[in-house]
C-alpha cells in the first residue's frame, strides 16, 4: 500500500508567459525518465535510456490529462492541471480544491505582475501552501533577487531564498543550494545529471549571508533550530523541518530558481516539492454529513475509514468517460461498491486507472490522498462518492443560480441530435450550466454564469460535437422583490356544480434579507387544518415563481399566515393552494415590488495609457468604479457593473485598447434596477404579454 | 437619527467653525504628523462626512492594496452611522460616490497622477468634489509639484486634503509651527493641521488658516481607539 507521507498533489500556478508549460514538461521528463530507467534497467540494462529519449523526442511530452502521476525519489506526485484563466468559476474552484500545494512560477525578468497577483489571490482564497520558482534566469535582465523582493512587497509574503544563482543571463550556469551549501550544475544533453561542486569562491560570502537570512526566517518555526544555530550546530534536517512548518502555515515562501528551458534548476525544485509541500494527511479536509443536516465533518486520511472521494473532472476519451477522483478518506478497490449521494445510487467500481504522462495504468486499489480515474461511471463533476455506510457530500448541494440565459437553435436535424448530446454532457460536467426547453416558446434555453461562460459551451458544441447552432439574444436573469410589509386576507371560493372549493388565508408578506423564500406558519387553534398548511406554502411558492412586474421569480420574501377559515366539505389541497396564490397577488402590489438585476464584480487590467477609455466604458455601462490601482504603467480597475450592460464588452474593450486589456467578471449580488430602466422592462413585459394573448 | 441631524452634529462642524471658512474649490489642506498617529483615519472621517453630504470623493493612496482602505471606510462608516436610520441604504448610496485610486510605483510623477485623476473625472464621468491624498511624500516632491496639483484643483473645481508624514525627531512640529519639511510648500497650503500626542490624547492643532497662523489647539481631538475626530466635552 502506498505511504501517504510520500504523496504530493500539486498544481503549477503561473501567469501567461512565465514558462509554465516548459516547466511542466521538464518536470514530467525528469520524473518519468527516472521512472523509466528504473523499470527498464532490469530487463535491458544499457541503451534503454537512449531508446526512450528518441521516443520522447518524437512524441514530445505534454500534459493532456486533468491529473498526471509522476514519481520523484520514491514519492508519488500528482500534477493537477489548473485552468489558465482567472475567472472565478466552478472549474477553478474544483482544481484548487483537490491540490494540497502549489508551485508559483514567476518570470525572472517580468517578476510579480498583475496576473501573478490574481493567481496569488486564488491560492490565498483556498489557503494553499506554495513554494516559488523564479524561471528564465537565462534571459536578459534576469534578477531573482528583485523578484524575491517583489513577492515580499507586492504579494505580502515572507519570501526567502533557498538558492542563489551562479551567473545570470547568458552566463547562467547553476544554483547554490543554501541549505547544503553546495553548488549545483546540470550536466548532460538534457541537464539530467545534477552535479554537486564546491561553491565558487566569489559567491561564498553572498551564500553565507543569504543562508543566514534563510535560517533567521526558518528559526521562527523551530526553537530547536534557533538554539542549534546560535551554537553553530544546525543540521540540514532541522532547517528542512523548520521551513516546512513555515510553508504549511503559509508564513514562509522558499524561493527556488532556474531556467526550465535551459534544463537548469528543475530537479532541486522537485526536491523542494517533497521537502516543503504538504502530504495529503497534513491538509484538513471536510465533508458535509447529509444524514446530519449538512453538518461539517472532518475527513481522516486513514485507509481504514469508510471511503470518501470527490469527482473533480470528467473527460470524454477514446474509450468512454473518464472520471477523475481525489480520494480523501479510506481506500477504493476495484470491484468495490460506492454510493453517490446526489443520485442516491450505488455503483460498482469497474476499472481503476492511474494516468501517467504517456500511458494509463490499471490498478487494483488506491488509498486516501491519491488521485485516480474511473471508467464509465455515470456521474457529474463535483459529485461525491462514498462508502455505502455513510452519506457524505464534499460540496454543498447548493449551486449558485445562473444569471444569464440564451436561446440556442440547431441548424438541422443532425445538429439537433448532436446538440442534445452535447448539452447532456455539459450539464453533467458543470452544475452552473443548465438547460431546459421553454414551454411557451418551445426554444432550447441554456443558462450559466456569464456571457463568456456560455460562449465556451457554444464553441465546444461546434468544435467537439459538430453541432451547428445559432443563438438568440442573451437574457438576464432578473428577480423581483418587495420593499415593505403588506397584509393579505383572501378567500378562494368556487361553487359551480359538483364539489366546491373553499379556503381563506390571512397574514402578511415582508422582506426577508437572509433567505430567498421563507414560509412561516403562525396559525393558532387550527383555523386552517394542519393538512392544508403545506398547500398554502405550495401556493405561495407557485405564485412567487412569476412576479407580476416582469414575470421573474420573487426573492427575499417571507410569507406569514396567521389566520384563515375552512369549510368542512369544500376545503382541499387545491383550494388552499389557490387561496395562497390569490393572497400573494393581493398583497404583492401593496408591498411595493421592485426589480433586481445581477451585478457583476468586473476587473479590467491593461496599460495605464488606456485608463481613460476603460473608465469611460465602465461608466457608460452604469458601472461603479470601486478602485483603480496603477503600477508600472499597468492599471487594474475594479468595478461593479450590471450584467445586462456587459454584453459584448470583450469586443468593445478590445477595440478601445488595441487588444491590450483584458477583463474578468464574477457574480457579486443582486441590485435594484434604476427607476427609468425598470419602467422600460415593465413596458416590454406587458407588450410581450399582450402579443402572447392575441 | 436622520442624515441631516447626523451631519449637523458631526464633530467636523467644529473643525469647519474653527476655520475662517470651509475648504473651497481649488484649495489645499494638509494634515501632518509623524507616522502612526492617525492621519488616515482622520482623512477617511473627513471623506465620509462629505460623502454623507452627497459629495463625491476620490481617495488617492500609494499602497498596492486597496482592500485595507476600503476597510477603513467600512469601519468609520459603521462608527458614524451607528445612530443613523436605514444605515445600509445610505451606505450603498454613498459608496457609489467614492472611488479609490492607488498608485504603487516608486517615484511616480505628479503629472501621471493628475492624468489618471483627469481620466477618472472626465472619462469616468466622476464629478469629484473632494480628493483625499493619503501618504503623499513631501520629502520627494517639489513646490512645483504642489503648484501643478493646485492648478489642477482649481481647473476641475475640487478641494484637496493631503496627509503628510513628518519625521518627529528633527522637527519641532509641536511648537505649533509649520514642520520644516513642509516649509517649502507653505505658500501653496491653505489650511495646515497637525496631530500630536499629549498625555495619551491625540491633539489637533490648527497651524495655518489661509493668511493667518492661529497656532492653536482646537476644541476637537482624535479618538485614540477609532482614530476619528471627536469633540472635546468641556
Amino acid at each position: 500500500m502506498m505511504d501517504i507521507s510520500k504523496m504530493r498533489n500539486i498544481g503549477i500556478s503561473a501567469h501567461i508567459d512565465s514558462g509554465k508549460t516548459t516547466l511542466t514538461e521538464r518536470i514530467l521528463y525528469y520524473c518519468d525518465k527516472i521512472h523509466m530507467i528504473h523499470e527498464v534497467k532490469g530487463k535491458d540494462g544499457h541503451g534503454a535510456t537512449m531508446d526512450y529519449m528518441e521516443l520522447e523526442r518524437e512524441r514530445g511530452i505534454t500534459i493532456t490529462s486533468a491529473s498526471t502521476n509522476v514519481t520523484w525519489k520514491e514519492h508519488t506526485i500528482n500534477i493537477i492541471d489548473t485552468p489558465g484563466h482567472v475567472d472565478f468559476t466552478i472549474e477553478v474552484e474544483r482544481s484548487l480544491r483537490v491540490l494540497d500545494g502549489a508551485i508559483l512560477v514567476l518570470c525572472s525578468v517580468g517578476g510579480v505582475q498583475s496576473q501573478s497577483i490574481t493567481v496569488d489571490r486564488q491560492l490565498r482564497r483556498y489557503n494553499v501552501p506554495f513554494i516559488a520558482f523564479v524561471n528564465k534566469l537565462d534571459r536578459t535582465g534576469a534578477n531573482p533577487y528583485k523578484v524575491k523582493e517583489q513577492i515580499r512587497d507586492k504579494l505580502g509574503h515572507n519570501a526567502v531564498l533557498v538558492q542563489i544563482p551562479i551567473g545570470l543571463e547568458d552566463k547562467f550556469q547553476g544554483v547554490v543550494d543554501l541549505i547544503q551549501m553546495k553548488a549545483l550544475y546540470f550536466e548532460g544533453p538534457n541537464g539530467d545529471e545534477v552535479v554537486e561542486r564546491e561553491i565558487p569562491a566569489e559567491l561564498q560570502m553572498e551564500a553565507e549571508k543569504r543562508r543566514e537570512e534563510l535560517i533567521d526566517a526558518a528559526s521562527l518555526f523551530s526553537d530547536e533550530l534557533a538554539e542549534a544555530f546560535l551554537e553553530g550546530a544546525e543540521t540540514e534536517a532541522q532547517i528542512y523541518q523548520a521551513i516546512r512548518k513555515g510553508v504549511l502555515s503559509r508564513k514562509v515562501i522558499p524561493v527556488f530558481m532556474g531556467s526550465a528551458y535551459k534544463n537548469k534548476g528543475v530537479q532541486p525544485l522537485l526536491d523542494g516539492v517533497i521537502h516543503y509541500l504538504p502530504n495529503p494527511s497534513e491538509v484538513k479536509n471536510t465533508a458535509l454529513d447529509l444524514h446530519d443536516g449538512e453538518k461539517e465533518v472532518e475527513l481522516k486520511a486513514d485507509p481504514k475509514e469508510p471511503a470518501v472521494a470527490l469527482a473533480f473532472k470528467l473527460e470524454e476519451g477514446q474509450y468512454g468517460q473518464l472520471t477523475y477522483i481525489r480520494i480523501y478518506q479510506g481506500m477504493i478497490r476495484k470491484g468495490d461498491e460506492l454510493y453517490n449521494p446526489r443520485l442516491r445510487r450505488k455503483f460498482k467500481v469497474g476499472r481503476l486507472i492511474r494516468m501517467h504522462a504517456h500511458e494509463m495504468e490499471d490498478i487494483t486499489e488506491a488509498v486516501c490522498g491519491d488521485i485516480v480515474a474511473l471508467f464509465g461511471i455515470d456521474c457529474a463533476s463535483g459529485d461525491t462518492f462514498c462508502h455505502p455506510s455513510i452519506n457524505y457530500s464534499m460540496t454543498s448541494m447548493y449551486v449558485p443560480a445562473p444569471v444569464i440565459s440564451l436561446a440556442v437553435f440547431p441548424k438541422d436535424k443532425t445538429s439537433a441530435d448532436q446538440m442534445a448530446k452535447a448539452l447532456g454532457r455539459f450539464t453533467k460536467e458543470d452544475p452552473t450550466f443548465r438547460t431546459y426547453v421553454d414551454p411557451e416558446s418551445n426554444q432550447t434555453i441554456i443558462q450559466g454564469m456569464g456571457e463568456l461562460h456560455l460562449d465556451v459551451y457554444i464553441e465546444r458544441m461546434k468544435r467537439e460535437y459538430r453541432a451547428e447552432v445559432e443563438t438568440g439574444m442573451p437574457q438576464v436573469a432578473y428577480r423581483e422583490t418587495i420593499t415593505q410589509r403588506a397584509d393579505f386576507d383572501y378567500t378562494h371560493k368556487k361553487q359551480t356544480g359538483g364539489a366546491g372549493q373553499f379556503g381563506r388565508v390571512a397574514g402578511y408578506m415582508e422582506p426577508c434579507e437572509e433567505k430567498e423564500y421563507e414560509f412561516v406558519n403562525m396559525i393558532k387553534g387550527g383555523v386552517i387544518p394542519n393538512e392544508f398548511i403545506p398547500s398554502c406554502d405550495k401556493g405561495f411558492q407557485a405564485a412567487r415563481m412569476k412576479g407580476t412586474l416582469i414575470g421573474f421569480p420573487v426573492v427575499n420574501i417571507r410569507c406569514v399566515i396567521n389566520d384563515g377559515s375552512t369549510h368542512p366539505v369544500d376545503s382541499s389541497d387545491i383550494a388552499f393552494q389557490q387561496a395562497a396564490i390569490g393572497a400573494f397577488r393581493q398583497a404583492y402590489e401593496k408591498a411595493k415590488p421592485v426589480i433586481l438585476e445581477p451585478i457583476m464584480k468586473v476587473t479590467v487590467e491593461g496599460p495605464s495609457e488606456f485608463q481613460g477609455n476603460i473608465f469611460g466604458s465602465l461608466n457608460q455601462r452604469r458601472g461603479i468604479i470601486v478602485s483603480s490601482t496603477e503600477e508600472n504603467n499597468f492599471c487594474r480597475i475594479e468595478a461593479e457593473v450590471p450584467l445586462s450592460e456587459m454584453f459584448g464588452y470583450s469586443t468593445v474593450l478590445r477595440s478601445l485598447t488595441q487588444g491590450k486589456a483584458e477583463f474578468s467578471m464574477e457574480f457579486l449580488k443582486y441590485g435594484r434596477v434604476p427607476h427609468a430602466i425598470a419602467e422600460e422592462l415593465k413596458k416590454a413585459y406587458q407588450e410581450k404579454r399582450r402579443k402572447e394573448q392575441k | 437619527m436622520v442624515r441631516k441631524e447626523l451631519i449637523r452634529r458631526s464633530p467636523l462642524r467644529a473643525l469647519e467653525k474653527s476655520l475662517k471658512e470651509p475648504l473651497q474649490k481649488g484649495e489645499i489642506a494638509i494634515v501632518a504628523s509623524p507616522k502612526g498617529i492617525g492621519k488616515t483615519g482622520c482623512l477617511v472621517h473627513i471623506a465620509t462626512d462629505s460623502l454623507l453630504q452627497n459629495k463625491q470623493v476620490i481617495h488617492v493612496s500609494f499602497s498596492t492594496r486597496t482592500d485595507h482602505i476600503i476597510s477603513w471606510y467600512e469601519d468609520i462608516f459603521k462608527e458614524v452611522a451607528r445612530k443613523l436610520n436605514a444605515a445600509m441604504e445610505v451606505h450603498d448610496e454613498i459608496i457609489r460616490h467614492r472611488v479609490i485610486m492607488s498608485f504603487n510605483q516608486e517615484g511616480i510623477k505628479t503629472q501621471q497622477i493628475l492624468r489618471s485623476l483627469t481620466a477618472m473625472i472626465r472619462d469616468g464621468n466622476f464629478a469629484a468634489n473632494l480628493i483625499m491624498v493619503d501618504g503623499y511624500n513631501f520629502y520627494l516632491a517639489t513646490p512645483e509639484d504642489l503648484r501643478l496639483i493646485k492648478e489642477f484643483a482649481k481647473e476641475v473645481g475640487v478641494s484637496i486634503w493631503f496627509s503628510a508624514t513628518v519625521k518627529p525627531e528633527n522637527e519641532k512640529i509641536w511648537n505649533r509651527d509649520v514642520p520644516p519639511s513642509l516649509k517649502p510648500f507653505e505658500e501653496l497650503i491653505d489650511v495646515l493641521i497637525t496631530l500630536g500626542e499629549a498625555e495619551g490624547n491625540i491633539l489637533i492643532r490648527l497651524v495655518k488658516d489661509r493668511d493667518s497662523y492661529p497656532r492653536k489647539d482646537l476644541s476637537i481631538h482624535l479618538d485614540p481607539k477609532t482614530l476619528m475626530i471627536v469633540e472635546d466635552r468641556s
